[in-house]
């Protein structure tokens, strides 16, 4: 009789992937069976190389190298795979495991340093902002009126009866506290360090 | 069906509801106010972290640290129920509660930190929130008020035709609370015919993403604005006038780069959007400037409200240049 010899190894990307604080008991990554829904209904895949079928096949290869393939970052996140998988399985949920293995290891530090100006702003205010990186091109794209709401938005939400959008200091700075805590101040200064 | 609260409730603030379309909170207040529905706002209150979180810059345990914080903001406050104005708040809470009450392991994790950093009062116990029934989107607690719109309805919309864009975190995500159908959702559709306006129900795109994909609208501009012009297409092609939103993000999405999308497609899609809190609002007498917002939107809602005739009070703040594509 033939037997199928498994590597001790195989699973050992996707067992670190269903044990990630994202993944919820429930995600069924084992049971995937590659019926490819996923990518039917994929926008990133109508669009791009992304393939979210070919994605999971490599997590459960226990094929490493799909971490640093450039194609899961075109995943809009949208979670319409999810929604529809019959085996409930998420491809969305295990792509945002990998990005963050990717962010880990250094690689995908390049992808995420623009957005760094959102969690100073989360630091500085508790609510996030337009990454700074991006705020002249939003400009371009939405014109004048729009870079004018930015300068008047105080008193455009007086007029509509509502008041400041910043915490008070006892809560940015428990915010702050918090967020130094669980590591990612420091994980921000890491990203900033490694530009 | 299940029960939804009406009082005790903590109205959660969006970060892009504040800043792009502060007329979804100010409609929504309106609309609850009318509605009888009891509900509060916290400064104390933070952000949820989900545009960062899905930049992948925020981590699991940082976002879920944050809610257990806004959980214990609301609790605080009085109020066990949390009503979101953005889709992306919605699943962001409702995970981290289902973290929270699940994973025992996180949960000592989180209160253990808290506790170092001299917040115990903020620890959570298994439970504290429901994900199920403490957590709703606005637009929900609407659909359950629905009955009383009639009454307050006072706009004739008939000359229009109506679609709905139903956010992919508010269907797709925990798609097991979702009210009105996941595949094809019908819940704005439901609240536009309660006030007794008729939308076109099914379109082709009508499940398709706004696009925006988070980090894609900035980092990989061509694949996001392609995704969000086939769905505008697709709802050129039914000759939609007004797009109703339920999610600040998706609503941004399509407000602010039909424009954009119109000079590169060489196409008119002359759509009006609104947030459905924004066009129920209007719908039951609300001010477009003191109350709807008209004020911060790129595509301009003057023409839709000369055809409906409605006369706003004048704004007192002209934003300097009014410039229309």
């Amino acid at each position: 009789m033939r037997t199928l010899k498994l590597d001790d190894d195989s699973s050992k990307l996707a067992n670190e992937v269903i044990s990630d604080l994202k993944a919820s008991p429930s995600l069924e990554l084992f049971k995937c069976i590659q019926c490819g829904m996923c990518a039917s209904l994929c926008p990133g895949a109508r669009y791009s190389n992304y393939n979210p079928r070919e994605m999971v096949k490599r997590v459960l290869d226990g094929d490493e190298s799909v971490i640093l393939d450039d194609d899961i970052w075109n995943c809009f996140y949208c979670y319409t795979c999810h929604s529809v998988c019959p085996a409930n399985n998420s491809a969305s949920v295990v792509n945002q495991i990998l990005r963050q293995k990717a962010i880990d290891e250094g690689k995908g530090i390049e992808k995420i340093s623009a957005f760094l100006t959102y969690g100073d702003s989360f630091l500085e205010i508790g609510i996030g902002s337009i990454p700074a990186a991006f705020f002249d091109i939003l400009v371009t794209d939405f014109g004048p009126k729009w870079l004018d709401l930015k300068m008047n938005l105080d008193s455009v939400r007086k007029e509509l009866g509502l008041g400041p959008v910043t915490l008070p200091e006892d809560s940015i700075e428990e915010i702050n506290k918090i967020l130094n805590i669980t590591g990612f101040t420091r994980k921000m200064e890491k990203i900033r360090g490694s530009e | 069906m299940k029960k939804i609260p009406d009082k005790d409730m903590l109205l959660f603030k969006s970060c892009l509801v504040s800043v792009e379309y502060p007329g979804v909170e100010s409609s929504t207040a309106f609309l609850f106010d009318k509605l009888g529905i009891g509900y509060h706002r916290d400064q104390r209150q933070s952000c949820c972290t989900g545009l960062g979180h899905y930049y992948d810059l925020f981590d699991q345990l940082s976002t879920t640290t944050l809610a257990a914080r806004n959980f214990w903001v609301a609790r605080d406050s009085g109020n066990q129920n949390i009503a979101v104005m953005c889709a992306t708040c919605y699943a962001i809470l409702k995970k981290s509660a289902k973290i929270l009450n699940e994973d025992d392991e996180a949960r000592e994790k989180i209160n253990g930190l808290l506790e170092e950093g001299g917040m115990g009062e903020m620890t959570y116990k298994k439970g504290d929130i429901d994900p199920h029934k403490n957590i709703f989107h606005t637009a929900e607690i609407l659909h359950s008020k629905r009955d009383l719109f009639e009454e307050y309805s006072q706009l004739d919309f008939s000359q229009f035709k109506i679609a709905t864009h139903h956010a992919c975190h508010y269907c797709k995500v925990h798609y097991e609370d979702t009210i009105g159908g996941v595949r094809h959702p019908m819940l704005l559709d439901e609240l536009a015919a309660s006030g007794g306006v008729d939308t076109t129900g099914w379109y082709d795109q009508k499940r398709l993403t706004c696009g925006a994909g988070f980090s894609q609208r900035f980092t990989n501009k061509e694949l996001s604005l392609s995704v969000t012009g086939e769905k505008l297409m697709s709802l050129r092609d039914n000759q939609t006038d007004i797009l109703l939103h339920m999610c600040p993000n998706c609503q941004m999405q399509f407000d602010r780069y039909q424009p954009v999308i119109e000079e590169r497609l060489g196409v008119k899609f002359n759509m009006f959007h609104l947030n459905i809190s924004q066009f129920l609002a209007l719908n039951m007498g609300a001010d477009p400037y003191k109350v709807v917002g008209v004020q911060t939107h790129t595509v301009p809602l003057n023409p839709l409200l000369k055809k409906l005739g409605v006369e706003p009070v004048q704004s007192s703040i002209e934003l300097k240049v009014r410039a229309d594509h």
